[in-house]
């Protein structure tokens, strides 16, 4: 299964328990790194699940080191978490981290590794995302997860409409 | 949301979870189709395409009637609708993600020249 939208976002399923992510994006590699890999960047792309705010981000992109990232919601501090550890990183090239969600109870959502690899395309930069879920069930579950945050960026979309 | 847990999508997911099943649907796409015109390019017994059909019924992919001793299949495509709209959320969360990427590199564009112009 392999789809690209018109803004060129291209997803495929090359496994059973993998999604492949491709976009371009008009920067130097550099910039895209920096966005991707640092805390401050990464709350203002990283959009959170309906009802949530993102509260702590932690990133040390380094092999050993932390990714750490909660949210909240009106009930709970945190109510979500994210907690992962850089395995192999080539600064520019690319980055291999593991990830486990966690409800604030312990009970985890899921784990999986993400791979980030940067290439130059001219002048823009290409970036690929392999998510790699130790089940098909695991990945189709991180599926049913995007959809509740893709209807939130719809809402939000809505709201702004409604200004 | 309500399609997170929907029984009927786990149905559509597993029945395409197949290649023969797969195969089958790309048939049945160009119009109906008996069971062995199905079974035939999968080189497949008539018991084992039954069972797979059977997959695919069960997942509303596939209406089956009967004439004589004939059993024709039909595709139903409502189900593979709703699927499609449930991938589609994925790409939504993922491109609006990469919007906001798109502005926040644009910003920090415009920072680097701002500090380059400056002495």
């Amino acid at each position: 299964m392999s789809s690209t939208s018109p803004q060129g976002l291209r997803i495929s399923t090359p496994t059973d328990t993998t999604h492949v992510l491709t976009r371009a994006f008009n920067a130097p590699r550099r910039l895209v790194w920096e966005a991707t890999f640092t805390p401050d960047k990464m709350r203002r792309w990283m959009l959170p699940p309906p009802g949530l705010t993102m509260t702590t981000c932690e990133c040390d992109a380094r092999v050993g080191g932390k990714l750490s990232i909660a949210w909240k919601n009106d009930e709970a501090d945190p109510v979500m978490t994210l907690r992962g550890e850089f395995t192999e990183v080539v600064l520019l090239e690319h980055a291999v981290h593991t990830e486990t969600m966690a409800l604030a109870s312990g009970q985890t959502l899921g784990s999986q590794v993400e791979k980030h690899a940067f290439a130059d395309q001219g002048a823009a930069t290409i970036m690929t995302i392999t998510q790699t879920y130790n089940s098909k069930e695991d990945r189709d579950g991180a599926l049913a997860s995007g959809m509740d945050e893709g209807m939130e960026a719809c809402y939000q979309q809505l709201d702004a409409l409604l200004k | 949301m309500v399609l997170d847990r929907s029984p009927r999508l786990d149905l559509v997911f597993h029945a395409l979870a197949h290649p023969a099943r797969r195969a089958m649907i790309r048939q049945l796409s160009g119009g109906e189709r008996n069971l062995s015109e199905l079974a035939a390019p999968l080189k497949m017994t008539f018991p084992a395409a039954t069972k797979h059909v059977r997959v695919l019924e069960h997942a509303r992919l596939v209406r089956r009637r009967v004439a004589g001793r004939q059993h024709f299949c039909r595709l139903e495509a409502a189900p593979l609708k709703e699927a499609t709209l449930w991938t589609d959320s994925f790409r939504q969360h993922w491109e609006a993600r990469f919007a906001a990427f798109d502005t926040l590199l644009d910003e920090m564009k415009s920072e680097e020249h701002a500090r380059v112009r400056r002495p």
